[in-house]
């Protein structure tokens, strides 16, 4: 990101303005300029050539400057952007569609800076076919297969409907966004909205007007303290289909005569497989059925088993089994504990977001207080949405700890617990007093107020030292 | 029917394909559907083509000349996103004429022929002559 420092601020410097009067001040656009007399149809061309150009600097304002005043025609050329107009080849009143092939009175004709003459109508085809075909239209050029004189955004204006020209136009911002290495797309789904990076803020977690909060750096939730590397392995682990694989290893075993897997959930080991095969066995052995008796310890106490394990003779699928079974165990409990949280802040910003038409109105009612005053209920859930987002990501962190590091384990689970006793206070308080002051008569708003802004100060303390620490120590 | 509503343009198209075809090419609509040509191509003389006669089938779809023609799997850019409604049946067909003095064996339809062409060019080219002599002279 750094590298890019210079570049992003040239660009925050550079405005619209500026550009325009960059076109005008050359002394070549005389056409241009002649086209109309009046200034502000001056100022709308050289806006559609300027924003033609920038589309094709991917808005690289500074590159765009630096080769316009070295040589315009080698950048006029490039972009196919002539100066001079080119009228229609004939004086005549008719002239020929190189398209549809009628022969047309004049004002039928639209007239393009290269002169080549196509009726209003074909244009029209040519610009719909284009649109929607897809963002390719932002670098359509004449139809004549010799000229690549580039079609700008006035003929879309004059020519297009109302609906594609909004898709061109959607087009254009999203070549915008799309190109800018400081604005993304937010990527919470149904959100519209882009978002910009305010450099110099040392963390790429950004947080979109939609609440949705989202990592610049690799697209996922915002995972502060984790870093993306982590995230990534859990993501991938809890989609993967590796895990299915897994929990049929540890949960299910192949018949010993049709070999479909099956799972065991309750009930005696004398197993029965489904029709068409109806084979009896020992869910611990896999033995025959007809074969345990008392020799084997009794019909429900397959000692056969036992002996094994005891002898440590366990066949090397059995131990695979064993091993599986324990990692989904582990698996299972941080999983848990991270989509608890998950669900947990859902929830809470759905709550926060009907406070101004549920729970405040209330309070206001009830207690006289403006809206100012009080705000902190806002920002005790705020802090609950932040701190449920940092806990759900120490989950996949502590997952990713390995075994024998017990002082760095017993660190961190301590922490944690810390962490997480904290918000549950926090969260409850917002949660559940609140709503009980307002069925109670005796109760002192202050008091109250004076618990929620406490704990709403010592959790994000809390918090924010997690997370200093975390990233400080390398936990 | 189809043929009630053809475009000025595709009757303009098809009447001076029909009244001045261009050399080596002949094109002519079906009599069931106007949009429908079958095409013959003489193989270019020079060219390892030179004494065969290659036909095509060319179909003019709905939002023609928007979208280009459809001409079976022919790979020529025109036919795709070089496409432009300034072009027309007759340049096609003369582009995929000079496909056949030029082929372009870094886009082919057969990979296995255009291994062939690029590794023995000599060979390739005789077997090109004797494919056109068995399959595309009519004999």
């Amino acid at each position: 990101m750094e590298s890019d420092d210079d570049n992003l601020e040239f660009y925050d410097n550079s405005d619209y303005e500026e550009e325009e009067h960059d076109y005008g001040s050359d002394s070549d656009t005389g056409n241009y300029s002649s086209v109309s007399d009046e200034d502000e149809s001056n100022v709308n061309h050289y806006e559609v050539a300027a924003s033609k150009l920038l589309y094709y600097y991917k808005w690289n304002v500074s590159q765009l400057h630096d080769q316009w005043f070295a040589d315009e025609h080698k950048v006029r050329d490039e972009v196919c952007l002539p100066s001079a107009v080119v009228p229609f080849s004939t004086t005549e009143e008719s002239i020929k569609c190189g398209i549809c092939f009628d022969v047309l009175p004049r004002e039928e004709f639209y007239p393009v800076v290269c002169g080549h003459p196509y009726c209003k109508t074909c244009w029209r085809g040519y610009i719909t076919t284009s649109i929607n075909d897809g963002p390719g239209c932002l670098s359509l050029r004449c139809p004549e297969p010799s000229c690549r004189v580039a079609v700008c955004r006035d003929l879309i204006d004059d020519l297009g409907t109302e609906v594609e020209r909004e898709k061109y136009h959607r087009y254009y911002l999203r070549a915008y966004v799309e190109e800018s290495r400081k604005i993304k797309w937010c990527p919470m789904p149904g959100c519209e909205n882009a978002v910009e990076l305010e450099l110099g803020n040392n963390t790429f977690d950004v947080t979109c007007l939609c609440f949705g909060s989202f990592c610049w750096n690799c697209g996922e939730d915002a995972h502060r303290p984790v870093n993306c590397e982590t995230v990534s392995k859990w993501v991938l682990k809890n989609s993967s289909e590796a895990e299915n694989t897994k929990w049929i290893l540890a949960n299910s075993k192949p018949c010993p005569m049709c070999k479909r897997n099956i799972e065991k959930n309750k009930g005696c080991m004398h197993m029965v497989c489904s029709p068409p095969c109806k084979y009896q066995f020992c869910w611990l052995c896999l033995g025959d059925w007809k074969k345990h008796s008392k020799e084997t310890g009794g019909f429900y106490a397959c000692n056969i088993y036992r002996d094994k394990k005891e002898k440590g003779l366990l066949d090397e699928e059995e131990s695979i089994r064993e091993m599986a079974r324990s990692s989904l165990n582990k698996y299972a409990h941080y999983y848990e504990r991270w989509t608890a949280n998950q669900k947990s802040r859902e929830k809470a910003i759905e709550d926060f977001k009907a406070l101004d038409t549920g729970i405040l109105v209330n309070l206001r009612n009830k207690t006289n207080e403006t809206e100012g005053q009080l705000k902190f209920i806002a920002e005790a859930w705020e802090q609950i949405i932040e701190c449920r987002r940092v806990l759900k990501w120490t989950y996949a962190y502590g997952y990713y700890l390995p075994e024998d590091e017990h002082v760095k384990k017993q660190l961190f689970e301590y922490l944690q617990g810390q962490a997480e006793a904290q918000l549950e206070k926090l969260h409850n308080c917002t949660e559940k007093e609140l709503k009980s002051f307002l069925e109670k008569d005796d109760e002192d708003f202050r008091n109250i107020r004076a618990k929620l802004v406490g704990l709403t100060a010592v959790t994000q303390s809390y918090f924010t030292k997690l997370v200093a620490y975390f990233e400080t120590q390398k936990l | 029917m189809a043929n009630s509503n053809l475009p000025r343009r595709i009757i303009k198209e098809t009447q001076r394909l029909l009244s001045e075809p261009a050399p080596g090419i002949s094109a002519s609509p079906s009599e069931e559907n106007m949009r429908y040509f079958n095409v013959m191509v003489l193989g270019p003389s020079q060219s390892p083509y030179e004494g065969g006669v290659f036909k095509l089938e060319l179909f003019l779809p709905e939002e023609y000349p928007m979208a280009p023609p459809k001409l079976g799997r022919i790979c020529l850019d025109i036919l795709k996103d070089k496409w432009s409604p300034a072009l027309q049946i007759r340049t096609v067909l003369l582009s995929i004429q000079a496909l056949l003095s030029a082929p372009n064996p870094d886009d082919p339809l057969s990979e296995n022929v255009a291994k062939h062409w690029k590794s023995n060019e000599v060979e390739a080219v005789e077997t090109a002559k004797e494919w056109t002599r068995l399959y595309a002279t009519g004999a």
